[in-house]
């Protein structure tokens, strides 16, 4: 064939991509990514305040990043701190019950008690700030409006959820087919340390 | 071989076999619980702005595990401290930290400790309010108690900065002149004969310059004065040109294994080999022996080398290559420890030891002054035995109506014939402040529960400074862990104003106290700042450097008469001193207890170092239980023969042998100061540790007895098996 093989490449894709009738959303959104699609059906975990991720995320259209801002900085993501909450909810939907529930707790200047919904064993050494790194601020063509989508990898669309609900199984299996189709660390110590 | 599986094969399948059987693993549902909603995840209600969860901060603090004093890094995450290393600012440990410093964590967060005041009620000691607890004090010991002052004591452990400072004007205001500074592993005698003959009881010691170290059983690397700080030194001291180790003890030390030449010597003749080297510098070498008495001098000329020999049990040849090596690499370094001053006649043999580094003009090159510490209010009250036995005596004769007690733990560590126990009793009302309940906390009418050191503010001025002398600070790393604990500096405080004293109402807490005192520090040591960014920068640093004014040591060497020591039959029992279990006080740390002993390897528990010669006259082996018995008692421990000891001598480790303390010390092993006799050195009423004889025999008990390791000797192998090329073509390349 007369056509170079890097162009021969790019036919291909895009002929594939016309059969199977056009990828998934995040394909476009994420470059250089192989999301993982394994699914797992997690149980609803009653929480203190039934937290409406799809109001704040999909409605509002929050990133991600804005309440859970210590994911870019540290291993884990953290659930925001109540001030946060109540930056916003001081003013707005007070009238609505959860928001009054949410006031109660910080006028008893107590946190809310969240349940925990996504976790790996102690002996695993999981950082979100990597994986960040990795699919958003050191990734090529991404745009950090676009995070949700690298957050669905793990956790799912949380847009369409209230509460979050674990969606992927989170396994050792999991995490190692993911790091082997993104050319991610395989080292034994690069998670057991 | 019948079947074609080599071994070689073998092992690649069962490498393969392994990694199969993981990998296939990673998928099934994992044994550690992860079921979603079991946990709580609380976040913060209104964050630091510097607090990053799963972030850890850094923040700087003071060690309190020894008396040594070196600065600590603690990393704090989510509001807990997880890790503590050296703090490089300290001129005393310069970024690094020992075990027993690392194992700080565990008494912090152990799960024995006292979490609120205890109340004796009817014989037993009851779980009561602060309320009550002090008012039971007011009661006991208030203003209006009617107790006089002169009645009242302190017994604590090794004291000095502002806790010292409000310690001292407690005392003043009750009336209390009797504080007791008890430390089982201090340097008293080396104190007293260094305050004599040199003008300084704790001058500066420079490791880095000696060319030559010998050592009578100074355990520098171990237990001795400021072993991290020594470690470092004795790191330049080992770098190229690579000063010679010379070890002089009866039991095999760490500082020993680390030796270039580790003698064994009979106990307690120590100061007869001293004598023995000056001699053969003076009449070999030709060193002068201008400095010292014209007796001493006639003495050191003529003494007897056959004797010493003799005395000793040090060959000839040892004595000649120890006397050649410290005269031909000066300037050098002579130090004595535990094994050398535990002696009736300790004083004359450190004398007879620290005669050496005049001889051999060591004073002003590797021994010189440490100056003069601006604050003397903030000095150390660096504790010594002596105060164990006073205060015996002291409540035999029943001069107290009420002691307090703090840190050290005298019912543990008291001989058995000094009955401290039964002499407690008579004193009407005992106050400990105690984050445990040790072997004195039980003992105790009221026990007032102390913060850890991680949860408490304080500033600490070590006895022995390093390369520069500082103020080093001590703040809290989290919260504390229970809320009705308190800190020793805020209990002296509530103390101080329940007595009224002036100057104090005014202070909230101990840290508004710490606050003032800063600001009223003189301005040389502030550098210009202000006093807000002076107590920040201290805080950051965890140390502030104090101008320490010119001293000059100066050499006076008064007339001794060296003990020739032996004489006692049987064999001399050694309480052995160790980094890590130290004078007991770590017994209760899983860490130090797991941590196999330097020299043995045994774990969680005690064992009773025999020569492989008295091992074989006992018909013992290693593993095998031996009763040991002095006057004062019997203690039973297993055997472990060994060649780094010598054969007159049976070392036991202190530390073990606790009837309290909690679950993890209580029970365990045996305590050899228990059955050591109460005999001091005559001069400085220090205890003599290393002077009692006794008898050894063996039992027919078998006692599970955990050590790592097989054999302490490599029996002529090499570290790692080699075998040359041709060798190897012939046997495995050529097939």
């Amino acid at each position: 064939m007369s056509i170079p093989a890097s162009l021969g490449g790019w036919v291909l894709a895009l002929i594939l991509g016309l059969f199977l009738g056009g990828a998934p959303s995040w394909a476009a959104k994420v470059p250089n990514a192989v999301p993982p699609d394994e699914t797992y059906s997690g149980e609803y975990v009653e929480q203190p305040i039934e937290f409406p991720h799809d109001t704040h995320a999909a409605v509002n259209e929050i990133n991600c990043l804005y309440c859970h801002t210590y994911a870019r900085r540290s291993s884990v993501a953290g659930i925001p701190p109540t001030s946060k909450c109540m930056g916003c909810h001081s003013v707005i939907a007070t009238d609505k019950p959860r928001i009054k529930k949410l006031t109660e707790y910080w006028e008893k200047r107590q946190p809310p008690p969240w349940k925990k919904v996504h976790d790996v064993p102690d002996f695993v050494h999981f950082t979100h700030e990597k994986h960040l790194q990795r699919f958003v601020f050191e990734n090529e063509g991404m745009q950090v409006e676009d995070v949700a989508e690298v957050c669905a990898f793990c956790h799912g669309d949380v847009k369409s959820m209230t509460v979050a609900v674990k969606v992927r199984p989170l396994t050792m299996g999991f995490c190692r087919r993911c790091h082997e189709a993104n050319e991610g660390p395989f080292d034994c110590w690069k998670c057991h340390k | 071989m019948s079947n074609k599986v080599n071994r070689r094969d073998f092992l690649k399948i069962m490498g393969w076999g392994g990694v199969g059987a993981t990998l296939a693993g990673c998928d099934l549902p994992t044994t550690v619980t992860l079921e979603e909603g079991k946990e709580e995840v609380v976040s913060y209600l209104v964050p630091e702005e510097y607090v990053i969860p799963g972030v850890g901060v850094w923040y700087a603090s003071t060690c309190q595990q020894c008396p040594a004093g070196c600065g600590v890094h603690g990393r704090v995450r989510e509001g807990r401290v997880l890790k503590l290393e050296g703090n490089p600012e300290s001129p005393i440990n310069a970024g690094t930290l020992c075990q027993m410093g690392q194992s700080a964590l565990q008494a912090h967060y152990n799960p024995d400790r006292i979490t609120q005041p205890l109340l004796r009620k009817n014989g037993s000691l009851a779980p009561v309010s602060w309320k009550e607890a002090m008012e039971a004090l007011v009661h006991r010991v208030g203003p209006s108690a009617g107790v006089a002052g002169e009645r009242i004591a302190w017994f604590t452990d090794s004291i000095s900065g502002h806790q010292a400072v409000l310690l001292d004007a407690l005392r003043k205001t009750m009336g209390s002149e009797d504080h007791y500074v008890y430390e089982a592993i201090s340097q008293g005698v080396v104190r007293a004969v260094s305050r004599d003959m040199l003008g300084e009881a704790v001058p500066r010691l420079r490791f880095d310059k000696a060319r030559a170290i010998l050592s009578f059983g100074a355990d520098f690397l171990g237990t001795w004065q400021s072993p991290v700080h020594n470690a470092t030194q004795y790191a330049q001291f080992r770098s190229p040109p690579r000063g010679v180790l010379i070890q002089v003890e009866p039991n095999m030390s760490l500082t020993g294994a680390n030796a270039d030449l580790w003698v064994p010597i009979r106990p307690g003749t120590e100061g007869v080999l001293a004598m023995g080297i000056a001699s053969v510098l003076a009449n070999k070498h030709r060193k002068s022996l201008d400095r010292l008495p014209a007796g001493l001098q006639e003495r050191i000329h003529g003494y007897d080398m056959d004797e010493v020999i003799r005395i000793t049990g040090v060959s000839g040849n040892h004595i000649i290559k120890i006397a050649s090596w410290l005269s031909e690499r000066s300037p050098s370094l002579v130090l004595a420890g535990a094994t050398a001053e535990g002696h009736e006649q300790g004083y004359e043999i450190v004398s007879a030891i620290m005669l050496l580094n005049v001889i051999l003009g060591n004073v002003g090159e590797t021994i010189e002054s440490a100056g003069d510490f601006p604050f003397p209010q903030l000095v150390a009250r660096s504790g010594d035995s002596r105060a164990l036995l006073d205060f015996a005596r002291a409540l035999e004769e029943q001069r107290y109506d009420v002691v307090f007690f703090r840190g050290a733990n005298p019912v543990y560590a008291a001989p058995k014939g000094l009955d401290l126990a039964g002499k407690l009793k008579g004193v009407g009302f005992k106050v400990a402040l105690s984050m445990f309940q040790d072997e004195t906390t039980l003992a105790a009418d009221l026990v007032l529960p102390l913060r850890s050191p991680l949860e408490d503010w304080g500033t600490h001025v070590p006895a022995y400074q390093g390369t520069e002398a500082v103020i080093s600070i001590q703040q809290p790393l989290m919260e504390p862990l229970y809320p009705e604990t308190r800190g020793f500096g805020d209990i002296l405080l509530s103390l101080l104003k329940m007595y009224q004293a002036p100057g104090y109402q005014d202070y909230a807490d101990y840290y508004a106290y710490l606050r003032a005192a800063f600001t009223a520090l003189p301005s040389v040591l502030k550098n210009g700042a202000g006093d807000e960014d002076f107590w920040v920068a201290a805080l950051q640093k965890g140390v502030v450097k104090v101008p320490v004014g010119e001293g000059r040591l100066t050499v006076k060497v008064a007339d001794i008469e060296v003990p020739q020591g032996g004489g006692e039959s049987g064999l001399r029992l050694i309480p052995a001193a160790r980094l890590g279990m130290w004078d007991g006080r770590h017994a209760n740390i899983p860490w130090l207890q797991e941590a196999p002993d330097q020299i043995t390897k045994v774990v969680w528990n005690s064992w009773a170092e025999l020569h492989p010669r008295t091992a074989r006259k006992l018909g013992v082996k290693t593993g095998d239980a031996v009763r040991i018995t002095s006057p004062e008692g019997t203690i039973e421990a297993n055997v472990y023969v060994y060649k780094g000891i010598h054969p007159d001598a049976i070392a036991v480790p202190m530390g073990q042998g606790h009837e309290a303390y909690g679950r993890y010390a209580k029970g365990r092993g045996v305590n050899p100061l228990k059955i050591i006799k109460p005999v001091t050195d005559a001069k400085t009423g220090e205890l003599a540790a290393v002077a009692t004889s006794v008898q050894v025999a063996r039992t027919e008990r078998k006692e599970l007895f955990v050590k790592l390791g097989g054999s302490e000797s490599q029996l002529g192998r090499k570290i790692v098996a080699t075998v040359t090329a041709d060798v190897f073509e012939r046997t495995e390349g050529g097939a």
